[in-house]
Parts: structure tokens; sequence; C-alpha cells
């Protein structure tokens, strides 16, 4: 705030002039916090874009190459004959200057156009994207948000319980699930509850829905529809609850040394009050960040677990596509995943300002 | 004092530590009463027990520690006895904050930094089953400006908009709260620059003077301690080694670490420059030394001292001391206090 200039009253006022009033207003609004994140987020996608877009096309072969590659080994034909029935398939040109290419799409991005597939028949990227994001936000939506509850919970207890035999089964356990890889659970999964044991039937299972239930809101697509979300959501909350558990449980752990848990138990306050509102409280503020990144995560998929039960989401999608070298797809994908992270990261912050008093944005 | 009622009595506590090494002997046969209104005040060295023991009487102790032997009784307005060790959760719950509250060192962490410290007022207020707000408001407000803070703008805070010295206000004001018949101050004032300290000690001894409870209070200033209290306990090494009505303490120590404390602080009225400390630290409190634990740096040490520990003895009215040589202690005291004022005298001509 600048200092208010001192003014007599019996002096007359001058007009603010037009241009001191929009001085005074590009001031307010370089300041305000939204302008501040807002300009930060679009500086940070258009970084991401220009890489993504540099890098994957410094990756070897191109949508035309590939196409030939599958040509040739499916139809057996020369390079020359599988080359010219490529040629008039996509309408890409790789030999174009890259400097070319990137003004192209750039130019398209401002207007909001994230472009047409290369390999697809030219559907707009955007809405393959909507095709698959729900199925995605769905699965690994659930996952997270399961995992993180369980976690919270199974991390605040070892905490409260440490050394007991609970504690040391707990954190064996989430060593564990944070120690294999979502793809290996994903395939014990399959192999030895569906193959082995044949616990249940592996094709009823992998998928998006029974594709001969009508779509809509009856409880024979629900039941389909979580029938199928049930593998991919078990392998992510495996994969990724111990890493809760674990944060979780160290950041209890400090918090209850704090000598403002000892005051409360001096205090008096029930067991429940000082478990919620003073140690629960507390130990969850580290790991806003970490949920937020989580979040935007949520959007790109879970890659190799959608695709071992071939789940129809974004991150098996944007897999096949990385396999094609599809460009604006995958670019797409890439820019929407980012923009995800960007703006949940936006919202851990205001959201840790209401969890946490000290780091209020904006407060005075 | 002696003739007031006790609140508080104390009988042969003893607490240990259970720790890789063995048993840790924090607080060994620890007896006293702390009668209606009065104020003890326990000194010594850092690690001789004083907050052990001050969380073992609210039985605020870690897993790991053990009350071995002992009684604690309260007695409450009504003049009932309260055996605290034979508490249930349940009524422990109960009888902390509102029979006896405890104002912690380190203001900066004693409240959630998270909630407001109205909602702490509220918190605490509602333990005890007092859950008409706008009754509890009055009295923390009241309180707030007992303790000469802004009342309507400290309640509305949150612990990170106060100063250091305001936390410790808002923590004595609500250690307040209830009324309680005991409240324990742990080293209120470390950690708070010299004029806080200064108005924070104003504070207290006005509070007592109006709501007269009584408290135990834990320092390792003497200055503090003296102008405060008006019975001082030493303790080393988990023992009370001496105790007595304040004057008594500071202007005749019977014991030898009494008097090496006295030596090692500062007085603005004493000329002299140098400061005796102590030679050596406390003991390794797993493996205690044999007879008298101090012995080993004791400048008085004799033999006897070595093999068997004094008992505490009666040296005058209300005075007790475990000390073979407290005569000598005693005169040697006097001793030093003519000298340094003689060399005062000197200085000053």
């Amino acid at each position: 705030m600048g200092a208010i200039p001192f003014r007599r009253t019996d002096q007359p006022v001058s007009q603010p002039s037009l241009w001191s009033l929009s001085k005074r207003l590009l001031r307010a609004v370089y300041r305000s916090y939204i302008f501040r994140v807002t300009v930060q987020g679009i500086l940070t996608l258009w970084v991401v874009t220009t890489c993504t877009f540099y890098m994957i096309r410094k990756m070897p072969n191109n949508p035309i190459e590939v196409k030939i590659d599958e040509f040739q080994t499916k139809q057996n034909l020369t390079y020359e004959e599988a080359r010219s029935k490529v040629a008039g398939l996509f309408d890409y040109d790789p030999d174009a200057p890259f400097i070319e290419q990137y003004t192209d799409y750039m130019g398209n991005l401002v207007q909001g156009d994230l472009g047409r597939s290369i390999t697809t028949g030219r559907t707009p990227v955007s809405q393959q994207i909507a095709k698959y994001l729900p199925w995605t936000l769905f699965a690994v939506g659930l996952g997270l948000l399961i995992s993180f509850v369980i976690g919270m919970i199974a991390g605040a207890a070892m905490a409260y319980w440490r050394g007991t035999v609970f504690d040391n089964v707990m954190t064996a356990f989430a060593s564990i699930s944070y120690g294999i890889p979502d793809f290996v659970i994903a395939f014990m999964i399959l192999l030895i509850g569906g193959i082995q044991l044949e616990l249940f039937q592996v094709g009823d299972y992998i998928g998006s829905v029974d594709p001969e239930i009508k779509a809509g809101f009856n409880p024979e697509y629900i039941r389909s529809l979580l029938q199928h979300v049930l593998l991919p959501v078990t392998t992510y909350v495996l994969a990724s609850v111990g890493g809760w558990m674990l944060t979780m449980k160290s950041s209890t752990i400090s918090t209850l040394g704090e000598d403002y848990i000892t005051v409360a138990h001096a205090r008096g306050l029930s067991q429940r009050r000082i478990l919620f509102g003073y140690v629960g409280r507390n130990a969850m503020l580290p790991l806003m960040t970490r949920l937020a990144i989580s979040v935007g995560f949520v959007l790109s998929g879970s890659i190799i677990i959608e695709y071992i039960f071939i789940y129809p989401g974004l991150g098996k999608y944007l897999f096949e596509m990385t396999g094609k070298r599809d460009y604006t797809t995958i670019q797409g994908i890439f820019l929407v995943t980012s923009a995800a992270v960007v703006i949940s990261n936006i919202l851990a912050d205001l959201l840790y300002g209401v969890l946490d008093p000290r780091v209020r944005v904006g407060s005075k | 004092m002696a003739g007031k009622e006790v609140v508080l009595s104390v009988q042969d506590l003893s607490i240990t530590y259970l720790t890789r090494r063995g048993r840790l002997q924090a607080v060994s046969h620890v007896s006293f009463d702390l009668h209606r209104g009065e104020t003890l005040a326990l000194i010594g060295e850092s690690g001789c027990g004083k907050s052990t023991l001050n969380f073992g009487l609210m039985r605020l102790l870690p897993k790991n520690a053990n009350t071995d032997t002992g009684k604690i009784v309260y007695t409450d307005r009504a003049g009932q006895k309260i055996d605290v060790l034979a508490l249930n959760t349940r009524s422990l719950r109960k009888f902390r904050w509102s029979e006896c509250a405890m104002v912690f060192q380190g203001a900066q962490n004693s409240l959630n930094p998270v909630i407001h410290v109205r909602d702490m007022i509220y918190d605490t207020a509602n333990a005890h089953g007092l859950n008409n707000r706008g009754e509890v408001r009055e009295r923390a407000l009241e309180l707030f400006r007992k303790v000469r803070l802004d009342p309507e703008r400290v309640f509305n805070s949150y612990p990170h908009e106060l100063s250091g010295g305001m936390r410790q206000r808002v923590l004595i004001a609500l250690g307040l709260l209830l009324n309680p018949q005991v409240v324990i101050f742990d080293e209120p004032t470390t950690a708070l620059d010299i004029l806080t300290q200064r108005s924070i000690l104003n504070v207290l001894r006005d509070l007592k003077e109006e709501l007269g409870f009584s408290s135990i209070f834990i320092s390792h200033d003497l200055a503090v301690a003296a102008e405060i209290a008006d019975t001082v306990a030493t303790m080393y090494a988990g023992e009370i080694v001496e105790m007595g009505p304040v004057n008594d303490i500071f202007y005749e120590p019977r014991h030898a670490y009494t008097l090496g404390l006295m030596e090692a602080s500062p007085r603005l009225s004493v000329g002299r420059e140098e400061l005796d400390g102590i030679p050596g630290s406390p003991p390794d409190l797993v493996e205690l030394p044999t007879g008298c634990k101090f012995h080993i740096r004791c400048p008085f040490a004799i033999e006897t001292c070595k093999t068997t520990p004094p008992q505490l003895e009666q040296a005058s009215i209300g005075h007790i001391v475990a000390c073979y040589k407290s005569s000598e202690v005693l005169e040697k005291g006097k001793e030093l206090r003519s000298v340094s004022s003689t060399a005062r005298v000197a200085r000053l001509s």
C-alpha cells in the first residue's frame, strides 16, 4: 500500500484523470492473487506445451513411418508400396519445418482448438479426450479417493499406536505396497486371482462395461460399471495406499510430539476432540500438496493399469496414440493433464489457506 | 503457611523412565505439602526432575514413565480428597485443568496453530461441561483483561497473530479459565525478553492475590523464584535436598547445592564480577552415585557423604535439609555474603 497523501479538505479536489484511474486499476489487478496465479499457470502451460511439442517430434519415427511399418509387416508390402498407400491416408507432412508446425499449432491453440488427430480419421482431439476422460476420472478418481481416505486413517492410527503389533504389521504392508509397482500388482491379481485360483472370470472384469447392457441410470448398468472398475481401482489403491499411510504416519508422529497436544491433554479435552481438531488437522497439512499433485495426475490416468485391464481411459488411449506417434493427440492429452495439475495446485493453495491460517492467501 | 489447609499433598513420590540403558530415576522419594494460596518454587539445574515431577502431578507423563511409589492427594473445595494416581481415565480428564492447570514453558508452541484462541477456550470449557458460550466468553474476556490483553482482539485471533508475551498471557488466562486450585507454572518466563518477563511476573502476582490459587513454580532463574515464591525447594538428581521459606533459603542456605546455585547467579546488588559455577554436571540418572548424590561435585564432601545418603532433617522452623555439613554450609554462606558486601564497599570507596 502506498502512503495516502495528506490532503486538506478545504482545498479543491481535482477530478482523477482517466489515466490515473486506469493505472490504479492495473496495479490492483497486478497485485491480485488470481491474476498472479493465472499468469503463472499460463506460462507453465506454454512451457510444457513447447517442450512436449519439441520432444515428441524428436522421438524416433513419425506417424507416417509407423503406418508404413505396419503395412509392411501386416500386408507383406515392400517399403515403396506401403509408402504410396500411406501417402494419401494422413493429412500430415513430416518434412514441414519445425517452426512452421509450431506456429500453426500454437495459432490454433490460442483459439481454443486442440487440432485434429493425425491417425484416427481427423477426429478433433478435444472430442477424443471428452470420450475417454470420464472413464479415467471415474476409475482413478475413485481409486485416489479410497486410497487417500484409507491412508489418512490408517497412517494416523499407526502413529497413535506406534510400536504395537498393529503398527508393525501395517508398516510392513505399507512398505510392500509402496515398493511394488502397480503393474506387478495388476498382473498378480489377474494371474493368481483370475487364472490360478479361478476366483473370478477375467473376461467379466476387464474392459469398460458389458456391451449388452443398455447405458443409463439403471441398476444393471451401474453394477456392470462397478464390476469392471473394481480391478483397476483395487490395483491403484494397493499400489498407492502405502505411500499415503507412511507419509501420514510420520506426519502424525511429529504432530503428536508437539506441545499443544500435551497441553490439550492437560486441559482435559476428550480423545476425540484431540484426535480430530488437534492431531488430525495439523498432521494433514503437509499432505495437501501431495494430494493436489495426485488429483492433477488423475487425468492422465494410470497408463499401465488401464492398459492391462483394457480399461478405456485416457491413459490407455495416450499409450496407444504414443505408439502411433499421433502428435496432436499426445499433445492434447499432455496439455489437459498439465492444466489439471496447475489448476489443482492453485486449488490446493486456496484449500491450504482454509486449513492453515498461517498461510492464508490474501489475508490482511 | 503452616496454619493453612493443605491443597496438594505429595508423599514419597518416585518416577522412573524405562530407557534402553535401564531404569532412569527421574524423581525419587519426593514429599511436600502445598497450602492454600502458597507458591512453591522448584529450583535446580536442567535435568533435575523438576518438569517430570510436575507432569507426574497431572499424570501427563509419557508411556515409558512409571510412577513407582508414592501418593498424590488433592483436596477439592468441598474438602473431598482426590487420590490422583487412583483416578480412572474419565475422572482424570475431569480433574485436569478444573482442579490443577498448567502453564507450560515455550508458549510459542502450546497453542494449536490452526484454530482460533476462542475455540481453544470453548474446547476447554466444553470438555468440562460448560456449554454456555456466552458465559464462557465473558469469563475469558475478563481473564484477558486481568492479564492485560486487549480482550476482544485476542479472543478472535489465531495464535500466530500474537507475540510471544501475548501468547504466554493467553496461556495463563486459559489456565485460570476453570478457576483451578493449583496452577503449575513450568518456566513461564523463559524465552521471553526481560521487560515481558517483568510484566508477566507482575500479572502473576496480582492474579494470585486476587484469585487465591496455589501454585508450583518451576524456574532456574533464582531471581524470579525469589520474587514470586513463598516456599522454595531445591531439587538435585530427582530429590528435594532442601526446602524452606523463601527468605531462609536465599539468606541462609544449608545445602551445598543450594549455596552453589546462589553463587552461580548474578546479583545486581553485589559488585563481584566473576560468578562461581558448580563444577561438573548433574549425575547420570541411570547409574546414580552412592551416598549423597551431590558428593562428587561438593566442596564440603566427607567420607560419610560417599557411602550413606543423608536424610532430610529439620533445620529450623519449616526448613528441612539433607546435608551432613549443613552448619558449615550455613557459615560459608554468611562468610561469602559478608565478603561480597565488603568487596562492594571497598569498590565504592
